[in-house]
């Protein structure tokens, strides 16, 4: 149900439930049980699940996050066997994990042992509804955990089909437990067919006919009278490449060679998924066993491997290889969605940008992150907060709208004594001196962002921004607040 | 010493909210605030669109205030240009420039280039609207190419947008205006009547553009100076341009179209050539009379119709009554039933022109049967039709009149609390779980405003600053127009071309066009309208009338339904309602034995009284204790008597209510009617108050009592929201008593006619077919060998039910059957069935050509029966058959089907039976599923509904049954109506709302529902006031599940508890 990863894993025990939304309705894909108490069900309206449980919480349902748990899961029970798959849930069922063990029990003590330990890891990862099923056939595992391993019994949790009673546990369960499309099961509870038993009772040949071969098939595989095979999961390929050397290198020019080839080795991969790399990580084995790393990040996707490859060299600086590397291997730790682009085909003016971006890039790797910043827009209209520092390239939209004239550096506000005049003034002291106003422009006009609290501001809050300027020619940018009177807030170059 | 007077100025840039989303003012709020800014005008102009310009005119008119009419023309290829037309008929060319812009583009847009305007310039003044940013070089050359179509003036306007470079800018454009010789004028680009709005109008930017304001960034504005200002702010801002200034009062003079001209002009095309509309009406109506009394009208029947007519002469009304008759003869001519309402529709006339049903001689007990000559109010003839066939009569209507003469009014869908909950809270960045939990809390579209408990119930915080801000938000919003849907069915037709008066547009369903105005502007403006509209109970009404005649019964018409039938009376006395015309709701069957109605009139009464005007005025009670003599009979004054005889001196009618206002409170008929029109448009909080104030002060005034001055006030605030008055309610009386007598002399037609005219009314067809039967009617189930489509009537053989006639179930009651193809193939089944018997299932597949969908929905409906399969042995039979066919067999021709081994499938116990009927079906012609249970329910504690009955006022009860409605009506503050059935009758149960809060799984969630509580009777009306609810829905599981398979999944209880749908529930309101 909730996975444990999640921050909603504390909401366990109260309604709480994920919701899939298709077109203008929402629906409820899972429920905790406490949710199902309040009388709301997977499948059911979101509408009608409020109007039943106010209090219901909802997120929004993340099916491929929930394959991948299933996945990471899967791999974590390879501990068991190296033969694991995972069953997404669909409309048949709730989801699965599939371990074949042929083979394996005795290195955990036999099979009820390893369920029981299995059931214990999961338990202890988090997951407190865990149900095992074992048996000799895949569709008789799959029932048994499903419809056998309730809460009761001697071992809560977990149902081992002991030899050769399979058939007798088997017909004594719902049709439902043959991994059935649903509207099949409809169909022979319609017809009065319940349970396993009745099916078995009933010539085959007529049963096929009306419901397919579905029926018999997975009733022959439960009973292991017809093969299933067990096509494992593929394990997750990381983002990564190793290169090992046949003699260890040392030579500033070899390593950076090294790195361009693995570069140039993952670029198919990421074009094939549409991804660049934002961020990688260099790990160079040195010959004594000590591991030594550089990262470095760039600010757009990238799978470039020269630009890549040069973003490492800003690093290999006083690089100490030792006695010589004997093996390397990159790892893409971020890797971010890159359409397919075509760079460098005509020499332009885009160039430019690109020879900016790099430059950053290199700067960064260089200097360190925290050391090259970009000021970027923030679509604000208070000047103060128009401003923000970038880790990214700049996009082409990337800019500040046209406004009446900023100063280049904003000054925090410092009151004025106005001497005379007013709107603007046109006398006034400012650090000490007088100034006399012979030109001003005005006002600029900035009212406050209201949504910052619980009443939007009073209308005349707003903020008045003249331009003034003195005979000398030196300018100033003035403001006026309701409640603060005039203030500088700036200095025109 | 005095500051001088500012120099005038006429404000001609304004956006309304009915720029949708982008005005953040009511029209009506912009001219108030214009008018008390002392603007020597102002303009309205909307983006291609006169929406909003009636609203305007009318708050102009209340105020004084100089309203010009006027358009912003957004333009795919120039920049935007504000036009004003000088005269009437370059307002015609206006609309007429919209309506080519709109038609061509989809629904909600539309699409003009600036070649579209030459040939609709004349007589319009133009205000160019420069680009807010960037060169403007490239204007100039707009601004000349604009010169040259405007010929009657065009302008440059400027704007200080207090951006700082205000000075810059004026002085450029004033160089462009120099160069082109196009003046400069002054304007404030209005979005609002006041800069408080500024909030609002940012949130209308976020839902515009998909954002948060957060997010919104510089999409926002950064001040608030587009509101509304003063003349003294303005000359300020243009201190340096005072022509200007000027310009604005020039323009505002020079428009001197007022809509007032707008004179409505019936078609010409009703009256036959050389006859004049009045005289063609008066032999209409003799001929009617003649037709209507063959011996001869009465006396007082002739008087009446003479001064009807005198008035109609009087007012010019005779070609809108030709209008109406012209409509309700095609559809008489196509055998559709109608039936008009409406002041104007009872009168005589239109009983003599068949319009309505209601004989004047029979019913003259009405107040007003007519429009006063002295009221100058227009007539109103809404006609309902049959709800299946109205199509019919629109299609007809834009066919005699053509798509330029006949629009439909446009309905105005406005912000209400769940849709502005949801906008604002998007806008806000609130997370969807909060708004979706706190639009929850909102049952229906309500209207009411979000109480800080609702916030609670929601599990939120209402003092958190950000949910506070939208709540507020959300307040200010609601009633802001949202987009123009088409009106239900209210059509304006013209003699002219429509467009010349008001533009067209596109609706959402094809082939629709609709006006750019409601109802509301039609009223204000005094156009006419003829409501055509949609009726289930006339569709019904009319099947059951074919019905009789195809069975041998009587002919009848509405008209002539035998009138005064004691035995009617009685069944309504005795609430005995269900499928009646407007009786048959929780509601009215309690009201009905204490209103014991006895004559036509207490049915125009009984329709009128339920209705959230009487009951939030406190009325229905001191009438039901005039009425059983437990209270005088007593008249608030003399002038008021004549009013309110005839409802006992209390007032129950929507007209009574206007009376009061002019004859109690001194009200001028027509501030009685924007009275009237104020409650109608909510959201006018402050017009509203001052109307209290002045009704009561003038009730005071006349020596009424204050409580009842104010408990009529109450009542014509709930008649806004929902308006009842007599002369509908006299219309809707009839089919009230049409339906009872048909309920009461043929149930069997009249549950047969009901059920093949669903979905209409309150109730399930389980529902229906239960009440036939306990009245006596044979119910036989959907069988393939004797079911039509429909359900049909057929002799009911030995059982003998009334008429001899028992009700056979028809395809359509099975569920899943639904749409054209479904009856398709039903009439191809029929057809087969005629030329011979089918002999199996094999046969019924082959020669009616059913789908495999078609045939299991058959046989899991039970309906092979008939072919000596039940419902099991069928689908094992029909999917040997549907399975995909072998090639081989397809293209011999031959039966694939082989001999089989017999195959013996489990018996359906009875409870499967039932739990099957209602799967396939929504009923059961077995056993109630409570007379299966009932012995589990009596260890349960609970009672039948039969011993409930004998229970004494008072009793401590405990009852169960399936839940067959759920109601929780507006007027009712929260109190939850449920009615249970079990297998000897139902009980109805009130759930007061903290017994609802306590227990909402069980509500919402039951289907078979225990009910504890006290019992309350006074002899007629019976029901259980609830303490406590249990959810036993797991009591259904027993019927159907085999109990060892139950107790083999423990963990899988509550799947097996999800019991079939059984009756679908009722969640609207009463």
């Amino acid at each position: 149900m909730t996975r444990p990863d999640t921050p909603d894993a504390d909401r366990r025990d109260h309604p709480f439930a994920l919701v899939t939304e298709t077109g203008n309705t929402a629906t409820l894909s899972a429920v905790t049980r406490a949710a199902e108490v309040a009388g709301v069900f997977a499948g059911m309206p979101l509408a009608d699940a409020r109007a039943v449980c106010p209090a219901l919480v909802t997120r929004p349902a993340d099916p491929d996050a929930d394959l991948a748990a299933l996945g990471a899961l899967a791999d974590r029970a390879t501990r068991y066997t190296p033969w694991t798959a995972i069953e997404p849930p669909g409309p048949g069922g709730e989801g699965g994990l599939w371990l074949d063990i042929t083979g394996c029990a005795h290195l955990f003590g036999g099979e009820a042992a390893l369920a029981r330990d299995l059931r214990e890891r999961m338990r202890a990862a988090g997951f407190s509804t865990v149900r095992v099923g074992l048996a000799d056939t895949r569709g008789a595992a799959w029932a048994a955990a499903r419809f056998l391993a309730g809460a009761g019994g001697e071992t809560p949790g977990l149902a081992l089909l002991p030899d050769g009673a399979q058939r007798q546990l088997l017909a004594n369960l719902p049709v439902e437990a043959l991994r059935l499309p649903p509207d099949t099961v409809d169909t022979l509870h319609r017809l009065g067919l319940r349970r396993i038993a009745d099916l078995l009772a009933l010539p085959r040949a007529p049963l096929a006919a009306r419901l397919g071969p579905v029926v018999a098939r997975r009733l022959d595989q439960a009973l292991g009278r017809e093969p299933e095979p067990f096509t494992p999961r593929a394990p997750a390929v990381p983002w990564r490449k190793t290169i090992t050397f046949p003699e260890p290198i040392g030579r500033t020019e070899d390593v950076e060679r090294a790195i361009e080839t693995l570069c140039r080795a993952l670029r198919p991969r990421l074009e094939q998924a549409d991804r660049g790399a934002r961020r990688l990580l260099l790990e160079m084995a040195r010959v004594d066993g000590s591991i030594l790393r550089r990262v470095v990040g760039t600010s757009r996707p990238t799978r470039d491997p020269e630009a890549l490859a040069r973003l490492f060299q800003e690093t290999l600086d006083g690089l100490d290889v030792g006695f010589g590397i004997e093996s390397m291997a990159l790892t893409l730790t971020v890797v971010e969605p890159l359409g397919a682009e075509q760079h460098g085909f005509v020499r332009g003016p885009g160039q430019t940008a690109d020879a900016t971006v790099l430059l950053f890039d290199r700067l960064r790797a260089r200097l360190g992150p925290g050391r090259v910043i970009r000021p970027a827009p923030r679509q604000s209209h208070v000047p103060e907060a128009a401003v923000t520092t970038a880790d990214r390239a700049p996009a082409a939209a990337d800019t500040w709208p046209a406004t009446a004239p900023r100063p280049s550096r904003l000054l925090a506000p410092e009151p004025v004594e106005v001497l005379g005049g007013n709107l603007p003034p046109v006398r006034f002291r400012w650090r000490r001196r007088v100034w006399t106003v012979v030109r001003a422009e005005g006002p600029e006009r900035i009212a406050p962002e209201w949504w910052h609290g619980a009443e939007a501001p009073a209308p005349n809050r707003a903020r008045d921004y003249w331009r003034v300027e003195d005979a000398a020619g030196h300018r100033l940018w003035l403001a006026r607040e309701a409640g603060a009177g005039w203030t500088v807030r700036g200095v025109f170059a | 010493m005095t500051p001088p007077a500012p120099p005038p100025y006429a404000e001609l840039d304004v956006t309304t909210n009915f720029t949708f989303l982008r005005g953040a003012s009511h029209p009506d709020e912009l001219v108030v605030t214009a008018a008390a800014l002392g603007l020597r005008a102002m303009a309205v102009t909307d983006r291609n669109t006169l929406a909003g310009v009636v609203r305007a005119w009318t708050a102009a008119r209340d105020t004084g205030l100089h309203l010009i009419v006027g358009c912003r023309l957004d333009l795919e290829d120039a920049p935007s240009v504000l036009v004003y037309p000088t005269d009437r008929a370059a307002y015609g060319r206006l609309c007429g420039l919209l309506t080519l812009g709109r038609r061509r583009a989809p629904k909600g847009s539309c699409l003009l280039v600036r070649d579209d305007l030459a040939s609709h310039a004349a007589g319009l003044i133009a205000v160019v609207l420069p680009p807010e940013e960037g060169d403007l070089d490239p204007v100039a050359r707009d601004v000349v190419a604009f010169r040259e179509i405007f010929t009657d003036g065009c302008h440059l306007a400027a704007r200080c947008r207090l951006d700082g470079r205000d000075a810059g800018r004026l002085a450029a454009l004033a160089a462009v205006a120099a160069r082109t010789g196009v003046p400069l004028v002054a304007t404030n680009g209005v979005r609002m009547h006041t800069p408080a709005r500024r909030p609002l109008l940012d949130v209308l930017t976020c839902i515009r553009e998909h954002v948060t304001v957060e997010t919104a960034g510089w999409r926002l504005a950064a001040n608030a100076e587009a509101h509304l200002k003063s003349p003294a702010d303005m000359a300020a801002l243009f201190a340096a341009y005072p022509d200007a200034l000027a310009r604005t009062v020039e323009i505002a003079d020079r428009c001197a179209f007022d809509l007032a001209e707008l004179r409505y002009e019936y078609p010409d095309d009703i009256t036959p050539p050389g006859r004049t509309p009045q005289a063609y009406l008066e032999d209409l109506t003799r001929a009617g009379m003649a037709w209507r009394w063959p011996d001869g009208a009465p006396e007082r029947v002739r008087t009446t119709i003479a001064h009807e007519l005198t008035v109609i002469q009087q007012l010019g009304y005779a070609p809108y009554f030709l209008t109406v008759y012209d409509i309700v003869r095609f559809a008489r001519s196509q055998g559709i039933l109608c039936q008009g309402r409406g002041s104007a529709a009872n009168s005589a006339v239109c009983y003599c022109l068949g319009i309505t049903a209601i004989d004047p001689a029979t019913f003259d007990l009405l107040f007003e049967r007519f429009v006063s000559a002295a009221r100058d109010e227009p007539p109103d003839i809404d006609v309902d039709f049959e709800h299946e066939r109205r199509e019919e009569v629109i299609q007809y209507i834009y066919t005699k009149y053509g798509r330029d003469r006949a629009g439909l009014a446009a309905t105005l869908i406005t912000y209400r609390s769940r849709s502005a909950l949801r906008d604002v809270g998007k806008a806000l960045g609130l997370s969807q779980d909060a708004v979706s939990a706190l639009s929850g809390t909102v049952w229906g579209g309500s209207s009411r405003p979000l109480e800080d408990a609702h916030v609670r119930e929601a599990g939120l915080d209402p003092d958190d600053p950000r949910l506070r801000l939208a709540l507020s938000l959300v307040e200010e919003i609601r009633g802001f127009p949202r987009h123009l849907s088409q009106h239900v069915g209210g059509f304006v037709l013209t003699r002219g071309p429509l467009h010349d008066s008001v533009p067209i547009e596109n609706a959402a369903m094809a082939d629709r066009t609709v006006i750019q105005w409601d109802k509301d502007d039609l009223d204000a403006l005094g156009m006419l309208k003829v409501d055509v509209l949609a009726l289930g109970m006339l569709t019904c009404v009319r099947k059951a009338f074919d019905l009789l005649r195809e069975t041998g019964g009587p002919d009848l018409t509405l008209a002539t339904v035998p009138a005064d039938d004691a035995g009617v009376y009685d069944m309504l006395c005795a609430a005995d309602s269900l499928g009646v015309f407007q009786v048959e709701s929780r509601a009215q069957m309690s009201m009905l034995p204490r209103l014991r109605p006895r004559c036509f009139y207490d049915l125009v009464i009984e329709v009128a009284i339920v209705r959230p005007g009487p009951i939030q005025g406190d009325m229905v009670h001191p009438y039901l204790r005039r009425r059983q003599g437990l209270e005088p009979v007593r008249y608030p004054s003399g002038a008021l008597r004549r009013t309110l005889e005839k409802t006992l001196g209390v007032p129950l009618f929507q007209e009574q209510a206007m009376r009061i206002a002019i004859d109690g409170a001194g009200f001028s008929p027509s501030e009685a009617d924007s009275l009237r029109c104020a409650m109608a448009t909510f959201r006018r909080a402050g017009t509203i108050h001052g109307l209290r104030d002045r009704f009561v002060a003038g009730m005071l005034r006349n020596g009424h009592e204050r409580a009842f001055a104010e408990a009529c006030f109450r009542q014509i605030e709930g008649f806004g929201e929902y308006g009842f008055p007599e002369s509908h309610a006299a219309s809707f009386a009839l089919l009230v008593y049409v339906s009872a007598w048909l309920k009461r002399h043929h149930p069997a037609a009249f549950a047969c006619a009901l059920l093949n005219s669903q979905p209409m009314g309150f109730y399930s067809a389980a529902q229906i077919v239960r009440d036939a039967r306990e009245h006596g009617v044979a119910v036989q189930p959907v069988d393939v060998t004797r079911s039509a489509w429909d359900n049909t009537l057929e002799p009911a053989g030995g059982s003998g039910g009334p008429g001899g006639l028992a009700l056979r179930l028809g395809f359509r009651q099975v569920k899943g059957l639904s749409g054209p193809a479904a009856r398709a193939a039903c009439e191809r089944l029929v057809a087969a069935r005629a030329v011979r018997r089918f002999r199996d299932a094999e046969d019924l597949w082959r020669r009616a050509g059913l789908s495999a969908d078609v045939l299991e929905k058959l046989a899991n409906a039970d309906a092979l029966a008939g072919l000596g399969l039940d419902r099991r042995d069928a689908l094992w039979a029909v999917k040997r058959l549907t399975a995909p066919p072998l090639p081989l067999f397809a293209v011999s021709g031959a039966s694939e089907i082989g001999a089989e081994p017999d195959v013996d499938l489990p018996d359906l116990r009875e409870g499967e039976a039932v739990v099957e009927d209602y799967r396939s079906l929504r009923l059961t012609l077995r056993a109630h599923p409570l007379a299966l249970l009932r012995p589990d329910v009596e260890r349960d504690g609970v009672m039948s509904t039969r011993r409930l009955r004998a229970a004494a006022d008072g009793a401590r009860v405990r009852v169960g049954g399936l839940v067959v409605c759920r109601q929780r009506p507006g007027t009712a503050k929260g109190v939850l109506f449920i009615t249970l059935e079990d297998e000897l009758g139902v009980a109805n149960l009130i759930v007061p709302a903290r017994v609802f809060e306590a227990n909402r799984r069980a509500v919402l969630r039951a289907r078979l529902l225990y009910a504890e509580g006290r019992f309350q009777t006074d002899g007629e009306v019976q029901h259980v006031l609830v303490s406590h609810l249990t959810d036993r829905t797991d009591r259904l599981a027993g019927l159907t599940a085999e109990p060892s398979a139950l107790a083999l999944m423990p963990s899988r209880a509550d799947r097996v508890g999800r019991f079939p749908e059984t009756v679908s529930s009722h969640r609207g309101n009463a």
